[in-house]
């Protein structure tokens, strides 16, 4: 082995870096940018799950419970009707409430059973998980007054329930995410070969118009990409048998919408790059903030405050619940929640159909 | 709106200037091309002959001057049709077949047929089938060609377009171009082989971003008092260059 050799091919790629500044700040700024969004998220005082509580007990025990909830720091909870925390749990304003029956200190108090009922919505697990936890809490700190009681909470959810596994909650957003994902990678390599071999130049130099190349490459890819989407669909539901209540045409639908997304998107960032190198670079920049924020691992209603305004310009947050809503809720298009999902998703697509035509350049220089 | 020049001219440059940050590629160059006419544009590397070529088909915005071509004022898309365009690199899908990437520049361009013609014109007809990413050097340069002559085009802009060609078939390419000359065509070759310019109707020697001479081979020797065009091309930039 020559070190000569050897150093030659180091320093070789060292000072190839040096002329390729972003690259150079990429590595440097981008795992920063990520590991400092992470902790503000698990760390930086995020919002916890709003939930109810609904205390029909004539006895005292169930306003012990209710104001030992209420003081929680795991849970923002606050006393309610039964009607309106129902009607709040359909709408998702709150995550789940706890229903203290009427009989409950009577039971604690003459059979040693503690039998309230906690009513999840259940879409989330992280938030469902939370919400039992601090119900748990609670009750733990009475039976320590009472002294030998037996816990037989039931648990009702509203959607999924405990049947759901962790790929129930997470297969939905997934679906859309890896046909999002796959799809904006290649659209945005193949439209950068385009300008490397040439081809993009002899295509400026014909009568071609800029959105007619856009909507071309858009097509061609979309078919590939729906082609993608059924297969990451039909392996989902029939192989993996992720739990679907909704229409699979709908799943389809919103696939669809990520796809011609993915597609515009990667048409138009990679006007901005170079090399197909840099295209990549585009993933921790464009794709990681978008995995983090969007709702697929962390709910964005318990995001710090900031954050979540930022997650809710987001395409993907909306693309992400939309799926949820399909198949987890089994919403149809009479849903407001999934007619907004909806009209975001396509909306973005619009934006960057335009963003790509107006950017791309005749020039070649 | 275009303006309409003279009608013979086939292309009408009148002193563009173009820059690039700190490098002017053009500087007021002026250039008359007549239809039917095969022009050799003759210049050392970095003169400015392919950003002169890329402003005929609007890749490059002029920062001054006009540009006519075929009786439009660029830029005009709509003319482009009627213009082939053969890159420095041979500029191909290589993923798809000869005749693939033909039909795909045909449509492009706005030709219905002229695929069997181009190809049998550069010599690839039987090739027709082979992907063109498991085709030679040469090969490609010749492919590439047939799709800047697969929409029959008015005007024909060659960019280097017999480098690492075998001398029997740019024998063979030029031939054909003067054939071509003859129908109608007007033909733009830029090249710094000063044997294959010779078979030009007319030079422009181009250097510093400006057209420095023009004029019939023997012009160009005339006007230098020389007996070789290479000499003659040595001789006129120098001028030039003072």
């Amino acid at each position: 082995m020559s070190l000569r050799r050897v150093g030659a091919l180091t320093r070789r790629i060292l000072q190839q870096f040096r002329r390729d500044r972003r690259t150079l700040a990429l590595l440097f700024i981008a795992p920063l940018v990520i590991l400092a969004l992470l902790g503000y998220l698990l760390r930086g005082g995020g919002t916890v799950p709003k939930m109810g509580v609904v205390n029909l007990d004539g006895g005292p025990l169930g306003s012990v419970v209710a104001s030992s909830l209420e003081s929680s720091k795991l849970v923002s909870a606050s006393a309610m009707s039964a009607q309106d925390a129902e009607s709040r749990l359909q709408s998702g304003t709150i995550a789940g409430y706890l229903l203290l029956p009427s009989d409950f200190s009577a039971l604690a108090q003459q059979a040693r059973l503690i039998a309230p009922e906690i009513h999840l919505e259940g879409s989330q697990p992280g938030l469902s998980q939370t919400i039992v936890q601090a119900v748990n809490q609670s009750l733990t700190s009475l039976a320590a007054q009472a002294g030998g009681v037996r816990f037989q909470p039931r648990v009702v959810y509203r959607y999924g329930g405990p049947s759901f596994d962790t790929l129930d909650y997470f297969g939905a957003a997934f679906i859309g995410l890896v046909v999002f994902f796959l799809v904006f990678v290649i659209t945005a390599v193949a439209f950068l070969r385009e300008r490397a071999q040439g081809t993009l130049e002899r295509l400026m130099a014909s009568p071609l118009r800029r959105p007619e190349i856009v909507v071309g490459y858009m097509l061609g890819f979309t078919v590939l990409a729906l082609i993608q989407a059924i297969e990451v669909l039909a392996f989902c539901l029939l192989v993996l048998h992720v739990h679907n209540a909704g229409n699979v045409a709908l799943i389809f639908l919103m696939e669809a919408l990520m796809a011609i997304f993915a597609v515009n998107l990667g048409i138009f960032l990679s006007m901005f790059a170079r090399t197909e190198f840099q295209a990549v670079q585009f993933i921790p920049l464009v794709i990681v903030p978008q995995m983090l924020l969007s709702g697929v691992i962390f709910p964005v209603s318990t995001e710090p405050g900031p954050l979540q305004v930022l997650s809710n310009v987001l395409p993907l947050t909306y693309a992400v619940d939309g799926m949820r809503t399909i198949m987890i809720k089994g919403a149809d298009l009479g849903w407001s929640q999934l007619q907004l999902d909806l009209g975001v998703v396509a909306g973005f697509c619009l934006l960057v159909i335009l963003a790509g035509a107006t950017t791309l350049r005749r020039q070649v220089a | 709106m275009s303006v309409a020049s003279a009608p013979d001219l086939a292309v009408d440059v009148d002193g563009v200037v173009k820059r690039f940050k700190d490098i002017t590629a053009l500087d007021g160059a002026t250039l008359r091309v007549r239809r039917g006419e095969v022009y050799g544009l003759l210049g050392p590397n970095g003169a400015g002959k392919t950003t002169l070529i890329r402003s005929l088909v609007g890749l490059v915005a002029p920062d001054a001057g006009s540009i006519t071509v075929l009786g439009q004022r660029m830029p005009q898309l709509d003319v482009l049709g009627r213009v082939g365009y053969m890159t420095q690199q041979a500029a191909l899908y290589p993923d798809l077949s000869v005749e693939e990437n033909l039909r795909f520049f045909g449509a492009i361009m706005g030709a219905t047929d002229g695929v069997r013609e181009a190809l049998e014109l550069v010599d690839l007809w039987d090739r027709r089938h082979s992907v063109v990413g498991t085709l030679s050097g040469g090969m490609r340069t010749r492919c590439s060609l047939a799709c800047a002559l697969v929409n029959k085009p008015d005007l024909l802009l060659l960019d280097e377009p017999t480098v690492g060609v075998d001398p029997q078939l740019r024998i063979q390419l030029w031939d054909r171009f003067q054939a071509m000359a003859k129908t109608g065509t007007t033909i733009i070759v830029s090249s710094h082989v000063m044997d294959e310019a010779e078979r030009a109707d007319r030079l422009g020697l181009i250097r510093f971003g400006k057209l420095l001479a023009e004029g019939t081979v023997a012009e160009l020797k005339q006007q230098a008092g020389v007996d070789r065009l290479e000499d003659a091309f040595l001789k006129l930039s120098e001028r030039g260059a003072r």
